[in-house]
């Protein structure tokens, strides 16, 4: 900084020095400031650990810890992929119906035509890219905003599902795919939960060393400078939707793995439970800043919240009622530290 | 001065859109290491003129050369390979982001491992500390914070220093750099041009305000109804001379413009 500083008044030579380079700017974010997007859902875990350590020491028990990551694993997956979606503005209402419909496809292939489990999952995983690369493109090319789209695909992807399994429950898989969803490795950790964290990891590293993530950032943060840099917005938005495609085949196959069983009207609620998972982990509803470890947080934030309401004898739906109170207080606290921060009128001007 | 070769000569230049001839047969030209200011009334063709530099615009007819070659502007890719960069009014910074992913957004530094190209944060950070020391001029307090934390006058300089990254950059466009900004951020930007043409960059900017004109600018070119009305010296002309090119008659300077 000294050095910038010396640049600074050689160049000022004969000009008039500027008295005070840094005058009129905001004050330095303090570094609390600065990650507290993820602040706000930590002191929630600990505010709920140490609730639970009074009222329930069960809670902590290796086998409870290990359902929360299993009941985790499948938005950790999800969680990942809409971290990138959201943070370039963009919204995927379909995950729930390509889920199950790249899941249903696996099973009647295995089921009904004898496939073996490994060509089966890679055909769930085509269909999940292959639908997500729709939902781009029906964003993309007929300019349909993004909640719509995607609500109207969720649609139609559902009903083709319906289409294909005619109301039957396909059950009874053969390995690997109930050791995926519900299996344990050397019987400790669910296999689901390491699939879901290496996704995250992988998230991680798209996010902040990729073009993927970069230009995700910038297109949510401000559009316009992401188009006069001569980024390709709309083949970003479709890469965007495509690996959310694909992670939705991944929790899809995880979903059918856990239960040993598939049917069309299954993943209801993926896509508002991944949201509200994403952004109580601080990625900003309407782009351009994100972080996956934010995601981690709040994926296990709500499931936690679930696993604690069950075992206090709450009955199952008060968790919705939880993850909708919980959504609105981190949205609430971001926007008053936004205020506070005094950055609202400057955004992206 | 007159003996060297403009870096950049725009000769003859016509752009209509559909009946409204709005830049009829403008020349400019810009002298390497000069600041060269435009200035003019609303719908004088300045932003239009500076639409065709920048490529936003393709000319009607005319020619540009860039030290004394010609070039073919038709899009901004082609401006921006000619060593042309702008830095607009609102600067186009993606404010969620660091100034050295803003800096190097779209060219970004790359690493490979295992083939696999992964982005160089590390490389664009230092790359930035150096562009903002020797080419700008600044130092910012927190390169790490990202750029809505930054005063107006920071958020230029990463702007311009990303106008500086991108190309072997050769003229430098300010559109209404100063327009919305402070007295104190003003004159910090003011520093900034001079600066910029301190370390060998030719720039054109554009202003309504002849005070920061007369402050920063070695020359004045001053456009009324879509032609260029004269190039003055800011050394040997006054701001009623400027005032009198804008308008198209002498008038006194205490009148209200």
């Amino acid at each position: 900084m000294s050095e910038g500083g010396q640049a600074m008044t050689e160049m000022t030579a004969g000009a008039a020095p500027p008295r005070d380079r840094n005058a009129g700017r905001m004050r330095q974010l303090s570094w609390w400031e600065r990650y507290i997007n993820i602040i706000g859902p930590l002191v929630m875990i600990i505010a709920l650990s140490v609730g639970m350590a009074v009222s329930q020491p069960r809670f902590f028990a290796f086998d409870n810890l290990m359902i929360i990551l299993q009941d985790a694993a499948i938005y950790m997956v999800l969680g990942m992929a809409m971290t990138i979606v959201i943070t370039g503005k963009g919204i995927d209402l379909s995950i729930g119906a390509v889920a199950v419909l790249a899941a249903l496809v696996m099973a009647i292939l295995i089921k009904d035509h004898g496939w073996g489990p490994y060509p089966a999952m890679g055909v769930a995983l085509v269909i999940g890219l292959a639908c997500g690369t729709l939902n781009g493109l029906v964003i993309t090319q007929f300019r349909v905003p993004d909640l719509l789209a995607t609500l109207a695909m969720d649609q139609i992807y559902r009903g083709i599902g319906l289409v294909l399994a005619a109301g039957l429950v396909l059950a009874r898989f053969p390995e690997p795919i109930p050791f995926l969803g519900r299996g344990r490795i050397a019987d400790l950790i669910p296999t689901a939960a390491i699939v879901g964290l290496i996704a995250l990891a992988a998230g991680f590293v798209l996010y902040r060393y990729t073009w993927l993530g970069r230009y995700a950032i910038a297109i949510g943060g401000n559009r316009e400078a992401a188009q006069l840099t001569g980024i390709n917005i709309d083949r970003q938005k479709v890469y965007h939707y495509a690996l959310m495609g694909f992670c939705a085949a991944i929790a899809g196959i995880l979903l059918t793995g856990r239960l040993n069983a598939i049917q069309a009207t299954a993943g209801m609620g993926f896509a508002l439970h991944t949201i509200a998972a994403v952004v109580v982990g601080g990625t900003a509803l309407f782009g351009g800043r994100g972080t996956m470890f934010g995601t981690l947080v709040g994926v296990l934030l709500l499931a936690m919240v679930t696993n604690a309401l069950v075992m206090l004898r709450f009955q199952f739906f008060w968790q919705l009622v939880a993850s909708g109170v919980i959504i609105i207080a981190s949205i609430g606290f971001y926007a008053w530290v936004q205020r506070r921060q005094g950055t609202g009128g400057r955004g992206d001007d | 001065m007159t003996d060297q070769t403009p870096i950049l000569q725009m000769r003859g230049i016509n752009k209509s859109f559909g009946g409204l001839r709005a830049l009829i047969d403008v020349d400019l030209d810009l002298m390497p290491a000069e600041v060269l200011a435009i200035v003019g009334d609303n719908g004088a063709g300045k932003s239009t003129l500076i639409k065709v530099l920048t490529g936003v615009h393709t000319a009607d007819s005319g020619e540009i050369r860039i030290a004394g070659r010609p070039v073919s502007i038709r899009s901004r890719r082609e401006s921006m390979d000619a060593g042309i960069a702008a830095v607009y009014q609102n600067l186009g910074l993606v404010d969620t982001l660091p100034a050295p992913q803003n800096v190097f957004l779209g060219i970004e530094p790359i690493r490979r491992i295992l083939g696999i190209p992964f982005l160089d944060n590390a490389a664009m950070r230092a790359r930035t500390v150096e562009i903002l020391r020797n080419r700008v001029g600044v130092s910012l307090p927190d390169l790490d914070a990202p750029t809505r934390s930054f005063s107006g006058g920071q958020r230029q300089a990463v702007a311009i220093a990303r106008a500086v990254a991108g190309t072997d950059l050769k003229v430098l466009v300010m559109d209404e750099p100063t327009a919305a900004l402070g007295p104190e951020e003003t004159r910090n930007t003011l520093n900034l041009v001079r600066a910029v043409r301190a370390r060998g960059t030719a720039v054109i900017l554009i202003s309504h305000n002849l005070h920061h004109v007369f402050a920063v600018a070695d020359r004045v070119q001053v456009m009324r109804g879509g032609r260029r009305a004269g190039v003055v010296s800011t050394r040997t002309a006054t701001r009623k001379d400027v005032l009198g090119l804008i308008v198209g008659a002498d008038v006194d300077e205490d009148a209200h413009v």
